[in-house]
């Protein structure tokens, strides 16, 4: 025993088996294609395009078509007038993110106080509709509206601002959503990876393929390490084309080094394929294990942060989350290939991962049965 | 029994799965060259005894040689120079015949051509067809194709013609006998009583775990059945105490639907039945007179017909 004899061949066999199913060549490559595209175009679409606001100007001075022109010059915005009732109406149905309105008395109030504001006269109020259902954009919404009140109260009151703010961005914080999921669906084609790997083992060994093999000299080490072989390379294709399409579609780049990515990459393919073969040593069919894998892959799925951070989910199931070694992989390639905040420190996630990987082997290497 | 060395002996072997003893106490010895048969029911231990042999399963207690190995012991080195075909199993359903041929040579030291298997097999035509798409015997002969890839000294098979139709189990027992002409030992398991009697040099026939007879096809029904049989279809009112009554029967046994009658003078017991039959009105009786059968002879030990 303890022979490599047959390795090589045997991986060769695997693949092309694997490539001649094309149901799962749909759910390892196509799935996780589908969902990069998919969330990456319904969540970057909210990002950085622009807000169609709704603008009521119920004074028609000529401050009020000044202030129009504020707004207009933001390049986020695109102005639509209309009347309040017809702004409020479009924004139900959702062809107006916002509105804003210019109460009649605007022009009345500046000229009266001669173009300067003081402190002793109450501001005049403009009034913007927002969706709070909508937090993230509304509050940009309010940012952007503010900013250009201010300006304009600066430019009225002639004073140059006392304090000035200058933006600058770090790559960590506020990554965009496309480069959160691409991280976070890579992470999670590597566990259906590992945990489907259940199915076509609990196949093999129902219809005696794994039997049969024992009965030749080919060793059980040599069958498992081929089986890994092949579902790493598969990792290894499913990452290219991940991290191609969020390059290609979305502009995600790698900031972090590729050979740590790798590593991350290789550590959690080993690990939930270890999960996998947990898995195939308690379904005793086919049937079971495909029950199985899914009773296990739907809470990692949901509740590791894949698709909105963990700080979003109610309390109470966080220490959930804290428990799936999902999250640690999610969060790790977040760290390494985006830039994305720790969920861990990176050296955490690597633990927790490889400490599934050791718990998850060993129950395995103790349950899993050839015949 | 043989003069040739033995290349199987078994001796006092033995192994339950909890309460049951699927292996109860068996002794053999198969010879070099021998075609060996194993015969019985579902159940009867054939497969456990098998697995046991090839090193796929372990025994509780008993000795084991197959070719002067103790499988229990140094399968790795046994594996190298035996042939297995498992009854039943299956083989990735997504590889092509020529491509699972030289997948299972590269597991050994020193694989046939793949060339060679695939024409000694007839297996020509479908050699780039994938194994899924194979018909019950194409399939079985790949798998015994499979269990030849290592030029074996030894080749197992488990029910080698279970489930096929008979002109492809007429083909596979003409590849079978082929490799008896080679020199191989073979030692198969089957359930078909005629699959024994033409392939087999010697059979030990099993149930419930025990080997209850052993002998050359010919030394295990002449030690029963000195006799003859007569079938005839099974009409309720001939009645077993009617049919022992009659002159010269020895015994009387049913098949599924035949009764059979054990004579030591067929003439005699003929013209008996007969008259019994005209006294009890019963006509078309579609007699039938043959030399008793392994089949009989498992009948005879069990009560039972080895077919259910």
């Amino acid at each position: 025993m303890g022979t490599l004899r047959g390795l090589g061949p045997l991986t060769v066999a695997n693949i092309k088996s694997y490539y001649r199913d094309r149901s799962a060549l749909f759910w390892t490559l196509a799935f996780p294609v589908i969902f990069v595209v998919l969330f990456g175009s319904i969540f970057s679409s909210s990002g950085p395009s622009t807000f169609n606001i709704g603008w009521v100007d119920q004074d028609n001075s000529a401050a009020s078509a000044q202030l129009r022109q504020g707004f207009a010059s933001v390049n986020l915005i695109v102005l639509k007038d209309g009347t309040l009732d017809d702004a409020l109406s479009q924004m139900r149905n959702g062809s107006l993110d916002a509105v804003i309105v210019v109460p009649a008395g605007l022009g009345a109030a500046l000229s009266a106080d001669g173009g300067t504001t003081t402190a002793a006269a109450a501001p005049f109020q403009l009034t913007v509709y927002t969706d709070p259902s909508r937090s993230t954009q509304s509050s940009t919404i309010e940012q952007v509206v503010a900013q250009v009140v201010n300006g304009i109260n600066q430019s009225l009151s002639g004073k140059p601002p006392a304090l000035a703010i200058a933006t600058q961005t770090v790559q960590t914080e506020n990554i965009s959503s496309a480069a959160y999921f691409v991280p976070s669906i890579l992470a999670m084609a590597l566990m259906q990876l590992g945990i489907f790997a259940a199915i076509p083992l609990t196949g093999q060994r129902e219809k005696l393929i794994l039997k049969r093999l024992g009965a030749t000299p080919l060793s059980r080490g040599t069958l498992v390490a081929s089986n890994v072989l092949m579902r790493l390379l598969i990792a290894v294709v499913q990452t290219v084309i991940i991290v191609g399409i969020g390059a290609a579609l979305f502009g995600v780049e790698i900031v972090g080094s590729p050979w740590l990515v790798a590593g991350l990459v290789v550590l959690g393919a080993v690990t939930f394929l270890s999960i996998g073969y947990l898995i195939a040593s308690f379904a005793r069919t086919e049937d079971t294990a495909n029950t199985l894998a899914s009773v296990v892959q739907f809470p990692l799925m949901f509740l590791s942060g894949i698709f909105f951070p963990i700080a979003f989910m109610p309390q109470w199931l966080q220490p959930v989350a804290a428990f799936l070694p999902l999250t640690y992989l999610g969060d790790a390639l977040r760290q390494t290939m985006v830039g994305g905040s720790a969920y861990a420190p990176l050296w955490f996630d690597m633990v927790v991962l490889a400490g599934w990987l050791i718990a998850t082997y060993l129950i395995s290497a103790r349950y899993f049965r050839w015949q | 029994m043989t003069a040739a060395p033995a290349v199987i002996s078994v001796a006092d072997l033995h192994k339950a799965y909890g309460e049951v003893h699927a292996v109860n106490g068996v002794s053999f010895q198969v010879g070099k060259g021998e075609v060996f048969g194993l015969l019985g029911p579902n159940g009867a231990g054939k497969t456990t005894t098998v697995e046991i042999l090839e090193g796929l399963n372990t025994s509780d207690s008993g000795q084991v040689r197959v070719l002067g190995i103790d499988p229990g012991r140094d399968p790795g080195q046994l594996k190298e120079r035996i042939g297995v075909q498992l009854q039943t199993a299956a083989l990735y359903p997504n590889l092509t015949v020529a491509e699972l041929i030289a997948l299972f040579g590269s597991f050994y030291a020193r694989p046939r051509p793949t060339a060679d298997l695939i024409k000694q097999f007839d297996l020509e035509e479908r050699q780039h067809g994938l194994s899924k798409e194979l018909s019950g015997g194409q399939r079985q002969r790949l798998s015994v194709a499979l269990a030849m890839v290592n030029d074996p000294e030894l080749i197992f098979l488990d029910e080698p013609t279970t489930g096929l139709d008979p002109q492809a189990r007429r083909s596979l027992w003409d590849q079978i006998d082929g490799l008896r002409r080679e020199g191989r030992t073979v030692v198969m398991t089957t359930h078909y009583m005629e699959e024994a009697e033409q392939l087999c040099d010697r059979v030990a026939i099993m149930d419930h775990g025990h080997i209850l007879e052993m002998g050359t096809v010919n030394e295990v029904v002449t030690s029963h059945f000195k006799e003859r049989t007569i079938g005839f279809a099974t009409r309720p009112e001939v009645t077993d105490e009617r049919l022992r009554g009659l002159h010269a029967v020895t015994s009387v046994a049913h098949d599924v639907d035949e009764t059979l009658v054990y004579t030591t003078d067929v003439p005699a017991t003929i013209s008996d039945l007969l008259r019994l039959a005209d006294e009890l009105g019963v006509t078309g009786l579609d007699l039938s007179v043959r030399r008793p059968t392994l089949e009989d002879v498992f009948l005879a030990l069990t009560g039972r017909a080895l077919r259910d």
